[in-house]
């Protein structure tokens, strides 16, 4: 059986601004090869400039990878296919205020997609926004509603909503938890798990917190300066022992926090 | 005597929909040397606090107080140059984007520069140039920042976010200030740098014997040097205290949600179980419940709840709850 999406040797290179035009090119992403089940959660994590949103970027199409070649369900997806892309892999962004368009309500903005990949009559899109409004936990009134009438977590949930429209199959989160206030990241997690669940999507998540992703990924993938250095099931990332550099980001939060204590209790002593 | 005095202040501005009370009854006192973190949501009021605190509030708002001290002296009775000469020489303020803080167009050796004093250096024009290059380094050192050289002469464009916030710190700390306020200066970094700037913060307030009022989101990051820490929500306090007691025996529920959502709690818990969090979201200026302001949220709420709690104390803590959690047994 094929694999939901697998990557083989994904990367990307830029030319540096101010080059000549035989002169080396910035390595951005090196090649990189991982695969992803249906149902399953993929965590990618590494320090600023590893690649982690290059690589979500050509995973959602917003980039042409310079090479390599990305399979979802055993089928070759070419850059250019934006149309089964779109229906199958869909991008939640970390601002919600950006992302959403705040000149149309939201039930314009869910319309959309529906009208470009559908062929439906006005009241069966109409039935399927309000169906999807209440999957997300908001009502069907509010897709009469304006973005900026909606608080922070409301919004995160329409975005979350217009994702999820077309039912695709694999959902790509950058940065999109952290953000967010305690209360209502705890609540937009916890959305994510039952969408999960119920409709068995699987998440794609960016994200440099090592407690949300041991909490909700199957997977971990780890960058360090374009670089896979490692691949593996959580569990076995977690109780393993792995390079400094991934134990560090792992653990980082825990290690740390007893090294701080400790080092200010011995300035006040001094 | 505290270095900074607030008891019962008021902000209230006029909406298109009526009079909002944005910050309700909020008491707060600071020490001298005293990391003080301020914890809430957004839209709670933290940064309207400091900003009252620092007299940058717009002056069509009310803002009453029946105490507003700052080292014993009255802030709402001074004139606004009385005002202004306390907050240039005693406090400092670091926010949460370093990049958009600092001005693109000058170097970080220039920035430092205009944050001297002018009494600091004197003798001749070229001794003064001199020292006050010596003093930009010594800031840079003091922040942890090594290779000063290449740092001084680069733009703001061309520094790491870490280091960006380093040099907004060492701006704040170079006219030795008594008070520094930081607005969430963590909230968007990764943890490598969040821990070395909460290091760097936590060392400077013992070095500096400088106060520090930290004001962040989520309780799992306030500074492991904070002696005390405030809760607030929707403008009203809901608790405040010593750290440890406050952390490890919450007598408000919303200090008792606060920790069981913050990141560290979620590591405990079974992978993709639920985790525990408010229902409901933040109510909206317009729509400010009555009494408690936690009420409609709140899992303990009962009919008293809508009146507002007078403040209770226990031990070293102090809380505006009816029916406050982890009570001693009698």
């Amino acid at each position: 059986m094929s694999h939901l999406l697998e990557a083989v040797d994904l990367f990307k290179t830029f030319r540096p601004r101010r080059s000549w035009p035989w002169s080396k090119k910035s390595v951005a992403l090196e090649p990189t090869s991982f695969t992803l089940e249906a149902g399953e959660t993929l965590a990618i994590m590494g320090e600023t400039g590893s690649g982690k949103s290059t690589l979500s970027k050509i995973i959602a199409g917003v980039e042409a990878p310079s090479g390599g070649e990305l399979y979802l369900n055993g089928q070759k997806l070419n850059y250019a296919q934006s149309k089964r892309r779109c229906q199958n892999i869909r991008m939640v962004f970390q601002d919600s205020d950006k992302s959403l368009n705040q000149q149309l309500t939201v039930g314009q903005q869910l319309e959309e997609p529906l009208l470009f990949n559908r062929e439906m009559s006005n009241s069966e899109r109409k039935q399927l926004i309000h169906s999807t409004l209440r999957k997300v936990g908001l009502l069907a009134e509010h897709a009469a509603f304006y973005p900026h009438m909606l608080s922070t977590g409301q919004k995160q949930r329409v975005a979350i909503a217009r994702a999820i429209i077309l039912d695709p199959q694999i959902v790509v989160a950058d940065e999109a938890l952290v953000a967010l206030d305690p209360s209502v990241r705890a609540q937009i997690i916890n959305l994510m798990l039952d969408l999960q669940k119920d409709m068995g999507i699987s998440y794609i998540i960016v994200t440099h917190s090592p407690q949300i992703v041991k909490h909700i990924a199957d997977k971990i993938l780890i960058l360090y300066r374009g670089k896979m250095i490692a691949f593996n099931e959580t569990e076995r990332l977690l109780t393993e022992k792995q390079q400094p550099y991934v134990q560090a980001l792992l653990h980082e939060h825990l290690i740390n926090h007893s090294q701080i204590t400790g080092n200010s209790s011995a300035k006040v002593t001094e | 005597m505290d270095l900074l005095d607030i008891r019962n202040l008021t902000i209230e501005m006029d909406g298109p929909h009526g009079r909002v009370r944005v910050l309700d009854k909020v008491s707060l006192q600071l020490k001298e040397g005293e990391v003080h973190s301020l914890v809430g949501e957004s839209g709670s009021g933290k940064s309207l606090l400091a900003k009252a605190v620092i007299g940058v509030l717009n002056p069509l708002w009310d803002v009453t107080a029946d105490r507003l001290w700052w080292n014993g002296k009255d802030l709402l009775a001074m004139t606004p140059k009385q005002r202004r000469a306390i907050t240039g020489r005693d406090m400092a303020m670091i926010f949460q984007d370093p990049l958009a803080y600092l001005d693109p167009n000058s170097t970080v050796a220039e920035q430092i520069t205009e944050a001297i004093p002018a009494g600091d250096v004197t003798g001749t024009f070229m001794h003064r140039r001199i020292d006050r290059k010596t003093r930009v380094a010594q800031l840079l050192h003091r922040v942890g920042i090594r290779d000063h050289d290449a740092i001084m002469k680069s733009y703001p464009y061309e520094l790491s976010e870490g280091i960006a916030q380093k040099v907004s710190i060492a701006i704040a700390i170079a006219h030795r200030p008594k008070l520094l306020i930081a607005d969430e200066p963590t909230t968007a970094m990764e943890p490598s740098t969040k821990d070395q700037i909460q290091r760097l913060l936590g060392k400077l307030a013992v070095s500096q014997s400088m106060s520090v009022l930290l004001i962040t989101q989520d309780v799992a990051s306030i500074l492991p040097a904070t002696q005390r820490v405030s809760l607030l929500y929707c403008g009203q306090m809901m608790e405040h205290g010593d750290t440890e007691t406050v952390l490890n025996r919450p007598a408000h529920p919303y200090t008792d949600a606060m920790i069981k959502m913050s990141l560290q709690a979620h590591a405990e818990l079974e992978p993709k179980s639920k985790l525990p969090s408010l229902p409901g979201a933040v109510p909206t200026l317009r729509h400010m419940p009555i009494g408690c302001r936690l009420g409609p949220r709140c899992p303990y709420a009962q009919k008293q709840c809508v009146k507002a709690p007078l403040v209770r104390h226990r031990d070293e803590q102090s809380y505006y709850c009816h029916f406050p959690l982890n009570e001693p047994e009698a």
